[in-house]
């Protein structure tokens, strides 16, 4: 079996932050991952343009995942692509590879990135914009990127082991404990600046004997804002009310 | 002012490619791209001061599956803009941060009804380079990419010069306008809009155990906060 060089690979590797450079509503992320894959392609089936043409369609079927989570299949299916051409594998078990994988990685890296790694750098980094702007923006960046990166490399550098190793690495990972951990964070420093505003907005109000009632209040309009969420009003409906009552009281 | 425009072009044009087609490093998010826009129009700390609460407003709304959240990329950009450009003439009082933010909530609509159109073009692309594949042309993969990402970027920097430009006018002509009597029942506002982020916060981080965790720190930090300043 002739294997892809490093050059490819990196190639690859690179090419995977560009896979929703087409998002579309029919494929999603088709034409991103077809591009992502295509150097490791034409150098696999250099001297085959129909292979080649028969795997880029293969890869321009329906794809989508969580795009960070993207490498890991995009590695693996390199790797599968490899021993494919050398005649290890069926060249259909790729499809059904990438399908069986990319719903599950989605909802693990949906779980993990937007639901909890983004929510604690943005609530790190308004914290610390208070103190100064710069500041904030370096959390955001540095609390969200020093594991994103190292998760495109990690996950792509399993995948291109193997289908195998692609598992090993998303047990091994411990995604689960790590998006409660997070989560767990990301509540503590919400907490802290709704508690922090609420707490200097009740000195503009008023005395002391007044602090608890407005506590209470805030928590109730948090909890009302939350039950709201869950009833999927979207934040802009919200501010949308606020605005026009914002606007009659102007007006009045 | 031109050249200010220009440059906000290019972030604004990085910044939307960071959101949905390249990279997704974060260089989105509100904090970064209002604070870009409060030094490009400027007033970098008005621009830092509306993007850290915009920074958590949308964030119960996420990007998953076909689901498009409103863009507060854009609604950042007016905001950044309206802020610095007011705070250079008039100061940026609790009342103007708070209807800057209000009023950027047509463009957080506005710019993902934009980006649904983009995606819909981009399936014509997509099945472009379909058929040229089929055809034996593996160079169409590449002519597609750069196809979508291009519109993305295009789109970015339409959207930009469409948020900044408004935010300009609205930081410089409305704002302005505001009595004091508008101004603090604004400000009066503002306290909702936190809690509203915090709220988002606490929504897409919420599991069994970050209940307790979330209320209790609000209550300590509360009371710390009160009585530190109540003393003092």
């Amino acid at each position: 079996m002739e294997g892809t060089d490093k050059a490819v690979r990196r190639s690859a590797w690179r090419r995977q932050f560009l896979l929703q450079g087409c998002w579309n509503y029919e494929g999603m992320q088709n034409v991103g991952f077809a591009y992502s894959i295509l150097p490791a392609l034409r150098h696999i089936y250099r001297e085959k343009p129909e292979e080649l043409t028969k795997a880029l369609k293969r890869h321009l079927e329906y794809f989508n995942t969580q795009p960070a989570m993207g490498g890991v299949i995009l590695g693996a299916a390199l790797k599968l692509e490899e021993r494919a051409a050398a005649g290890e594998v069926d060249s259909r078990d790729i499809g059904t590879f990438k399908v069986g994988l990319m719903g599950s990685l989605g909802a693990i890296g949906d779980a993990y990135f937007w639901g909890a790694l983004r929510p604690m750098a943005s609530v790190a980094g308004a914290v610390l914009a208070l103190v100064h702007p710069f500041l904030g923006i370096a959390a955001l960046l540095l609390v969200y990127n020093l594991s994103h990166l190292p998760i495109r490399w990690k996950g792509f550098s399993a995948g291109i082991e193997g289908e195998e190793k692609a598992v090993e690495f998303l047990k091994g990972s411990g995604f689960a404990a790590k998006t409660e951990d997070r989560k767990i964070v990301a509540a503590i420093l919400g907490g802290a600046y709704a508690g922090a505003v609420c707490g200097k907005t009740a000195l503009m109000f008023g005395s002391g004997q007044a602090a608890p009632a407005f506590l209470l209040l805030a928590v109730l309009t948090v909890h009302l804002l939350t039950v709201l969420f869950r009833k999927a009003v979207s934040p802009s409906e919200i501010l949308l009310f606020l605005l026009i009552i914002g606007t009659l009281l102007v007006w009045h | 002012m031109y050249f200010q425009f220009l440059l906000a072009a290019v972030i604004g044009s990085i910044a939307y490619l960071d959101r949905t087609a390249a990279f997704q490093v974060m260089l989105h998010r509100p904090l970064v791209v209002a604070t870009a826009m409060g030094a490009v129009f400027g007033n970098v700390f008005a621009g830092a001061q509306v993007g850290a609460i915009l920074e958590l407003l949308y964030l119960a709304r996420l990007p998953v599956g076909a689901s498009i959240p409103p863009d507060d990329t854009g609604a950042a950009m007016f905001a950044g803009a309206a802020a610095a450009v007011s705070a250079s003439s008039v100061g940026l009082s609790a009342g103007s941060i708070t209807a800057v933010l209000l009023l950027s909530v047509p463009c957080a609509e506005l710019g993902k009804a934009a980006d649904r159109q983009v995606r819909r073009i981009n399936g014509r692309i997509a099945s472009l380079t379909a058929e040229s594949v089929e055809k034996g042309d593996s160079h169409a993969v590449e002519q597609g990419l750069l196809a979508g990402v291009t519109l993305f970027a295009l789109s970015g920097v339409v959207l930009t010069l469409l948020f900044t430009g408004a935010g300009v006018v609205v930081g410089r002509q409305l704002l302005p306008r505001f009595g004091p009597a508008s101004k603090s029942f604004f400000a009066a506002l503002l306290p909702v809009l936190i809690l509203l982020g915090a709220a988002s916060v606490f929504s897409c981080t919420r599991i069994g155990r970050t209940a307790p965790v979330f209320y209790l720190t609000m209550a300590m930090v509360f009371a710390a906060t009160f009585l530190f300043r109540w003393a003092g």
